[in-house]
This record gives structure tokens, sequence and C-alpha cells, in this order.
């Protein structure tokens, strides 16, 4: 048994192909530019290729700004990208579809449904049976810590709470893909440590395609298959690191695993690179 | 303490109203000419005029157009607002259109309206109607503008189609806007339905209003004003019940009784 990690994989464009299924999601050359107010061109992505197969567990770590959030958009179809195309499945992405299931940022929750109206409103668009949905909805809520609030609107929540919400209502609608922008990035260590765990059981269970963005390289490396590192703005890939450790995983015995701190410190070190790349003129 | 508050605050509306009405009774009593009668004698002749059915006919007649003016101006301008709102091509278009009629006052479009549509019943609605649109139009508009797009995003993610997310995202979000401008709409038709009578004068609460002004019959004239001021703030403070049942989901947690806010 070896105990360190191969050197991480360097080469951004030719990730290996992984046994986990065919491509899901293929980014290919793809490029934003972001008009701003200042009627001045902002390149927010630059080049950017990387595939996804099904079932895979992918993060996107880098600098704030650098446009994970971008091209979470791009993938979810909400921004159509200035240069190079995104695929699902092989066909190039048109717009937003219930295959691809944003979490965003900024939770987005609809503030005149209450929780339970706000993560009964995808089944319910895709025809579930108002009760079923409902029942389904209900222990989705108990899932992620929020039972008893169901009735809460989304003014009366915390922000914590509110992501979770927002983590719920995405969950019930069984996107294939997940979208997650920063999901726990409001929540206390505890229910973080709590949701990162049962977002693994969920992932473990359905083989979902998840698409992570974080800040925490912990996170990272803790859920990932795959760990997509970006420079700072304009983002492009800076490397990728195929995270080789076993499955299931448990947090426990994770954090005593001396491959999982190399992995950590590895990325940290990545990220670090890219500020002082920064800081040279 | 706290009882004492809770009283002096839901009786406060009624005091200032208590308040208003001693002070005109004081003016009219130092005054002391005929065309200035005391607050009560003005009430005195309320009953007078609501027991009478012709003035009761025309009161009624009055409601009806502003009821009907009124609905069909909302009904027409919440979609368009909510689209200019959402489409930049539809608020250009219209956008030029509203600047022009906004400051226009539109009991100075009456003689023109009266010329094409005669004195009766379709003119003053249309007035009326035009009253009731521009801040409709206006607030749906701001309403549907502010709507962050990622709500957008997530209901298309879940398959709404674009049609869909207009009635069942935009409306609903826009909707504590939207009642803010139908309440300015509401006392806008009040206000050009009784300015339409006074110009069209055939009947209404307006016509009987400017007749007794004409006869000199001034306790009349006073009267008729508490009674269009009471519908005034009884249809506000209805609207605004109402709103407030609607919209609970993005109220602050106070409540002030018949604010004027
Ligand atoms: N609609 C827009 N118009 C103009 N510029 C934009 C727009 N959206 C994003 N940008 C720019 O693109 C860059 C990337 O933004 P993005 O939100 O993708 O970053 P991020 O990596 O998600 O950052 P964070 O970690 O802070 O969420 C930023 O420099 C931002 O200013
Ligand atoms: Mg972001």
């Amino acid at each position: 048994m070896k105990l360190m990690p191969s050197r991480p994989n360097v080469e951004a464009k030719a990730a290996p192909a992984r046994q986990t299924g065919a491509a899901m999601i293929t980014i290919d050359r793809v490029s934003q530019v972001f008009r701003t107010s200042g009627r001045r061109e902002h390149l927010a992505i630059s080049d950017i290729s990387l595939t996804i197969e099904d079932g895979a567990f992918v993060s996107i770590l880098g600098p704030s700004g650098c446009g994970k959030s971008t091209l979470l958009y791009i993938v979810g179809g909400f921004v159509s990208p200035t240069e190079g195309v995104a695929r699902v499945k092989g066909k190039a992405i048109r717009g937003p579809g219930p295959d691809r299931g944003p979490v965003f940022q900024e939770f987005a929750l609809f503030p005149w449904k209450s929780v339970l109206g706000n993560v009964m409103y995808g089944p319910r668009q895709q025809g579930v049976k108002s009760g079923e949905a409902e029942a389904q909805s209900r222990a989705l809520i108990e899932k992620v810590g929020l039972k008893g609030f169901e009735h809460f609107y989304p003014k009366e929540l915390s922000g914590g709470m509110k992501q979770r919400v927002a983590l719920a209502r995405t969950l019930a609608y069984h996107p294939a893909v997940l979208l997650m922008d920063e999901p726990f990035g409001a929540l206390d260590a505890h229910t973080r440590t709590r949701l990162q765990n049962d977002l693994l059981k969920i992932w473990e269970r359905d083989r979902k395609t998840v698409l992570f963005v974080t800040h925490s390289v912990e996170e990272a490396v803790f859920l990932s298959d795959r760990v997509v590192v970006m420079t700072r703005a304009p983002g492009r890939i800076k490397q990728i690191v195929e995270i080789d450790l076993p499955r299931p995983r448990r947090r426990s015995e994770l954090l005593l695993d001396p491959r999982y701190q190399k992995y950590v410190v590895d990325i940290e070190g990545m990220i670090d690179d890219t500020s002082e790349d920064e800081l040279r003129p | 303490m706290t009882v004492i508050r809770a009283f002096v605050s839901r009786s406060a509306p009624l005091m200032a109203c208590l308040g208003l009405l001693a002070i005109w009774q004081v003016a009219a009593l130092m005054l002391k000419t005929d065309s200035f009668p005391g607050a009560w004698e003005a009430i005195k002749a309320i009953p007078s005029i609501l027991g009478d059915q012709e003035s009761l006919i025309n009161i009624l007649a009055s409601i009806r157009r502003m009821a009907i003016g009124f609905s069909v101006a909302v009904l027409v301008s919440i979609p368009l607002g909510l689209m200019m709102g959402r489409s930049r091509a539809v608020a250009s278009f219209f956008n030029p259109l509203l600047m022009i009629t906004y400051p226009v006052p539109k009991a100075a479009l009456m003689p023109i309206i009266l010329l094409w549509l005669g004195v009766g019943d379709i003119a003053k609605m249309l007035v009326i109607f035009l009253g009731v649109s521009l801040p409709v139009i206006y607030h749906s508009f701001q309403g549907a503008k502010a709507i962050e797009e990622k709500m957008l995003w997530s209901g298309a993610a879940m398959g709404l189609s674009a049609a869909q997310r207009m009635i069942r995202i935009v409306l609903p979000a826009a909707l504590p806007e939207i009642l803010t401008g139908c309440r300015t709409g509401l006392v806008l038709a009040l206000i050009t339905m009784v300015t339409s009578e006074m110009i069209a004068r055939q009947s209404g609460a307006g016509n009987i209003l400017f007749n007794a002004l004409d006869m000199g019959q001034y306790d009349t004239v006073y009267a008729m004003i508490i009674i269009i001021g009471a519908m005034g703030i009884g249809l506000d403070a209805a609207f605004e019940r109402l709103r407030a049942r609607l919209v609970r989901w993005s109220e602050p947690g106070f409540e002030i009784p018949l604010s004027f806010a």
C-alpha cells in the first residue's frame, strides 16, 4: 500500500479518463468576457477546459473573483460563454434545465413561499402530486435540520438556514447534476460538517454528478474525486488534483490519514503560489 | 403601561379626525360666514343626503365608474408594467409614451375626451383609467426590474417556461411594489372621479357637490366633502388590509393603523 499520493497531475487540459463513467459535462475552451458598466471589457475566465464524468464529484477552488461562479453559471445554462462550448451528455448547453440543479451563493429563495413551499416548488413543477411532494419535501427539510421551520418565510430565517433551504430546494427535484456555489459557506462549523456528511451520503447513494465551488481546501479534499485549482482573475485552471482516497469516506478516519493531510497541504501550497504570482509585476 | 400605549396608538387616527373637526368648528364659529358652515352643521346634513334616493343613485353611479375604471386600469397596467420591467424592448417602446402622459393632468384631457366620447360613463371611466394606470404601471415596472435574477434562474432550472416565470415568479416577487402602486392608484381613482364629474356634470357625487355649490347650499357642499373623504379613507384602509394580508411575507414586523405611508 502506498501511503503518499503520487505528485498531483499538473496538466490541466489532459485530465486522465476516470473509471466512473462517460463524460457528463464537457467544458471546451470556454472564455467569458463581461462588459462592465464603465463600458470596459472584463475577462472573467479564460480558456477553461474540463471534463466531468457521470457520477464524479469535482470541486473548484480559487481566490475570490476568479470566475468560479461564472463557470457554474455557464454549465447551468444561465450565461452563454463568449467563446467555447459547454456540453452536457454531449449536447451543447442552450439554457437551464431540470437535469442541472443550481444552489446559488445568494440562495435566491422565493420570499413569498414558506420553507415547505420553496422545497416543494420543484417537485410540483415536475408534476409530482401535492401530497407526495409534501411528504418528500418534509423529509428533506428534516434532513437539512430545519424540522419545525416548515412554515417560516425566508425573511424569518438566518443566513445558514436559508442556505440549507436552498440546498433542500434543489435536491428536491433530483437533478442529475448538482451545481453548488459555496453551499456551506454561511454555516457554522458543526452544521457544515453534518451537511458535508449528509451530502456525501446522498452522493454515494445516488451517484449524482457534482460541481462544487468552495473556499475550503479541507472540504474540497474531503468531498471530491478531483479538485480544480484556479488562478486569480482572469480565471484559468492552474492545476487539477485527483483525490485518490478510498470511499466511503469517514471524516474521523480521514482527518488522521496522512494522504488526506498531504493533499490539503499540497493544495494550500498551490493557492499560495497563485497569490505570489499575482504579486509579481 | 402597555395597555395605555396600545389604546393610544389604536385610537390615534380617531383622535386626529376628531381634532380636525374641532378645529373646523372653532374656525367656523370665529369667521361666521355663510360659505363656511361649522363641522356640526355639515355632519347634520349627511343623513339627509344619504337618505335621499336620488343622491344615493348618484353616489353609487360614481362608485361604479370608479370601480370599473380602476379594475380595467389595474388589469392592463400590471402586465404591461411587468413586461416593461423584464424586457428592454418593451420598456423602450412604452417609456416615451408614459413620459409624455405622466405630467399631463388627466382632468385637462377631459374636454378632448368629452368631445370624442360625449359626457357619458365611458368618458369618465376613461379619465379614471388614465389616472390609475400610470402609478400602477410605474410601480409594476420598478418591481419587476428589481427582481433578483437568480430567482428567475432557479425557476428556469426547475423547468418553468418564460411565460410561467412571468406569472409564477415575477408577479409574486413584484407584488409588494405592485400593490403600493395600486394603493396610490386607488386614491387617484377617487380624485379623478370627482374631477371628471366636476367637468362633465351629469350625475355622481361630484355633481351633487358642485350643484349644491352653485345653489349656495354650503352645508351640503361640506357634507359631500366629508362623504367623499370618508369614502377615500375607507377604501384606502380596506385596501391596506388586503395588501398587508397578501404580502405578509415581505412586511417588517409592525403595523400602523390607517397609515398613509
Ligand atoms: N454580470 C457581470 N458583469 C460584469 N462583470 C461580472 C459579472 N459577473 C461577474 N463579473 C466579474 O467576473 C469575475 C468573476 O466573478 P465570479 O462571481 O464568477 O467570481 P467568483 O470566483 O465566484 O468569486 P467569489 O469567490 O467571490 O464568489 C469578477 O471579477 C466579477 O467582477
Ligand atoms: Mg462566486
